[in-house]
């Protein structure tokens, strides 16, 4: 336990060093924001995944709620995730990135105009701090149950230490941190479901243990499950999961979207988010796979559970010995806090853009809003806090996480997906489509307490849709200049030829001149080229697919 | 007038801090007794039957006195509390075999029980109890037609990318590789 201790204390004190150095090459808010967008393509994918794995996504919740409720966890990793990874790496980033914006609201200001940019950043900061309450919760509980310390002296550890290390070093700071928890997970995290598959005899028997034995249903070993299922019925899963809300939050969740407008390039951009589909795959087999072993493991040691949220805090503190499990709390911890570190700030980002700079003090100095950034980021955390009471009473954190992002990136998606594809989309139309959509949701679930995430947000995704495509249609169309440029029509010769049309450029004057026909175009090596990782992350997802389908 | 939105404000956050107090004092009761169940097993292990005797009164003095109570006053109010509700009777017929099997001094058979109480107090998944899959025409319906669409746009948008491509890159162009 001692060994165990130092590792965590000497990495979280590490942490602490990181965020000092950092600040010393912060001088202005595109350092603080966008990490002076410098950002190579592997440090994106490596943080890409990191950001999206932490307490919340990844180990403590999703493995929580592998527990409760199977594999059917398994396809946030397997089906969904990289779905949408690829999907926005393709076709969304590029919009955002050519915009040289800061933050998604200010993509759908330009295309809609000021109040949806208001409304969008307004239901966002409010997730982000939902979020963090629930990181701090789990990370609480985590931290108590591995190093025995009570809950809320836990909770405010980690709140010091994710608050002074984000207030000083910003997304720099953000980006090597997620890097650095990278490598550290692979290394801590991969050997036990090793160990687990050993103690239950393979997966075949492990299946055999629980079916045959437990007689537990079928349906706790399926990844898409049938129309009734309680929890995620298959085709709603994919419907309103993978067609929405997956797409949603790797286009429209700013932590996501932050790192990759802090890319140094958009190529970068593009190759870290799909190269980051594969570490998301291999994410299952970190946390939703050991954990459907978990009950089998709890009931034959003797190891007590309360929640399915601290389910995975206690499978690993018992079964990993000492070294191993500093490593792994290294790695979890560093998992959590940059998660942590990354929404919080992205939301002060959003907090000091789309408000403060907007609406309380304009045009002031760039050292004046990257000031103010830092204090946006201690309120938000203080306000998590208070919140932190509220969460600990919910029976499953991914479900309050995923029914708040049913509500929010429904009506997104629908207004997103217009404004790029439909270039008769305007600002009356999304206003009316997404409020009518984030009520309709909000509607389904508190009036009609429908509790299936997944038809929430699928749901609310048509009805924000129709509605839009209906108001738009009985008012004026948009002008021209908002949707130059940022539509897929007008930006679809510059998305298709990206690297083809700056490379014909440089060459075209030393070669068209001469041999006209003959006109040379570079491509990236086959080993970067996205057409070939994509290809490789759908051919694993369907082979995954039928395998546990 | 001030005073009163306070005092409103401090009231609805006492009635609530209750209910969320009972969640957090609920785990801590059960993680008592699992500690205390966990010390009856490992002195049992050591043969030390004069202080599992000891061990194994403290594990029924919390169940009775802690753990059983707040389940059967709780469930009233959070339907959480109801599947410890439906193991009350494993939970009490385990401490009986126990109190049995430390007449007979059975090491392994204490630790069995002793690890099927702790489990009987945990929390169970959910999706244990999910019915055997039953794949209605509903299934098919929307698997063919995400299935059947989703293949179909993909081919349209395949093509269309293709065509767009040639268009402005016409075909007889050099392709060089080279790292971007």
């Amino acid at each position: 336990m001692i060994s165990n201790l130092i590792i965590t204390f000497i990495y979280l004190g590490l942490m602490f060093v990181a965020g000092i150095l950092f600040s010393r090459n912060i001088k202005n808010t595109a350092d603080y924001f966008l990490a002076g967008r410098s950002v190579p393509w592997y440090w994106i994918m490596g943080a890409v995944w990191a950001t999206n794995i932490g307490f919340l996504h990844g180990y403590l919740a999703h493995g929580g709620a592998a527990y409760e409720w199977g594999l059917i966890q398994a396809n946030f990793e397997w089906f969904q995730g990289p779905f949408g990874y690829i999907l926005t790496g393709i076709f969304f980033i590029a919009f955002y990135w050519r915009a040289g914006i800061y933050t998604v609201p200010q993509f759908l200001e330009r295309r809609y105009g000021s109040a949806l940019r208001t409304i969008y950043s307004f239901a966002w900061i409010i997730i982000f701090i939902v979020t963090i309450a629930a990181e701090l919760y789990l990370g609480g509980m985590f931290l108590k149950n591995i190093i025995h310390l009570a809950f809320w002296p836990s909770v405010f550890i980690l709140t010091f230490v994710v608050g002074t290390y984000m207030l000083l070093g910003g997304l720099g700071a953000a980006i090597m941190m997620e890097f650095v928890q990278f490598i550290i997970m692979m290394l801590g995290t991969m050997p036990l479901i090793f160990i687990l598959l050993n103690m239950v005899g393979g997966f075949t028997g492990l299946k055999e243990i629980m079916l045959s034995q437990w007689a537990v249903s079928p349906q706790y070993f399926s990844v898409l499950p049938d129309i009734h299922h309680p929890y995620g019925p298959g085709p709603w899963i994919i419907l309103g999961q993978c067609m929405v809300v997956t797409i949603g939050w790797c286009a429209g969740h700013q932590s996501m979207v932050q790192r990759n407008l802090g890319a140094r390039s958009l190529y970068d951009a593009k190759l870290g988010y799909v190269v980051a589909a594969i570490p998301k795959t291999l994410g299952a087999f970190l946390y939703s796979v050991p954990m459907i072993m978990a009950p089998i493991i709890f009931s034959r040691l003797g190891i007590f559970v309360e929640k399915s949220d601290a389910a995975y805090g206690k499978l690993i503190t018992n079964l990993l010995p000492p070294g191993m499990l500093g490593l792994f709390i290294a790695g979890l911890l560093s998992a959590g806090l940059s998660s942590i570190g990354s929404v919080l700030n992205s939301a002060s980002t959003m907090l000091v853009k789309d408000f403060y700079e907007k609406f309380l003090v304009k045009g002031k100095s760039d050292h004046h809003y990257f000031i103010a950034g830092r204090v946006a980021t201690f309120l938000v955390i203080v306000v998590s806090l208070l919140l932190v009471p509220v969460v600990l009473k919910v029976y499953l954190i991914m479900w309050l996480e995923q029914t708040l992002l049913a509500m929010a990136l429904g009506p997104f998606m629908a207004v997103l997906v217009l404004a790029i594809f439909w270039k008769r989309a305007n600002t009356q139309g999304s206003l009316v489509g997404f409020l009518t959509g984030g009520i309709f949701a909000i509607m389904l679930q508190q009036v009609f307490h429908v509790n299936v995430f997944f038809q929430i947000s699928w749901w609310s995704f048509v009805v924000s849709l129709a509605t839009t495509v209906i108001v738009s249609l009985c008012t004026p169309p948009p002008l021209p200049v908002k949707t130059e440029g940022i539509t897929w029509e007008s930006n679809f010769e510059k998305l298709v030829g990206q690297i083809a049309e700056k490379r014909v450029e440089q060459f075209a004057l030393k070669t068209e001149e001469l041999k006209p026909q003959a006109r040379i175009i570079t491509r990236p090596a086959w080993y970067l080229n996205l057409k070939y990782w994509a290809t490789a992350v759908l051919l694993i997802q369907l082979l995954l697919l039928i395998y546990f389908g | 007038m001030k005073n009163h939105k306070y005092s409103l404000f401090l009231s609805i956050f006492l009635l609530f801090s209750s209910v969320l107090y009972s969640q957090e004092r609920f785990i801590d009761v059960r993680q008592k007794m699992a500690d205390a169940l966990t010390q009856v097993k490992n002195d049992a292990l050591l043969a030390n039957w004069s202080k599992v005797e000891t061990s194994l009164a403290e594990v029924e003095n919390i169940w009775l006195t802690e753990v059983k109570p707040m389940i059967t006053e709780e469930v009233k109010k959070d339907s959480q509390y109801q599947e410890y509700l439906n193991r009350l009777e494993e939970v009490e017929m385990n401490l009986n075999r126990l109190k049995e099997t430390l007449k007979s001094r059975d090491q392994d058979k204490m630790e069995t029980l002793v690890n099927a109480t702790i489990w009987a107090i945990s929390h169970h998944p959910r999706g244990f109890k999910v019915p055997p899959p039953r794949y209605s025409i509903w299934d098919w319906v929307f698997a063919l037609t995400i299935g059947l669409g989703f293949c179909f746009l993909a081919i349209w948008f395949g093509l269309y990318l293709r065509r767009s491509y040639y268009r402005r890159f016409p075909k007889g162009i050099t392709v060089q590789r080279s790292k971007p």
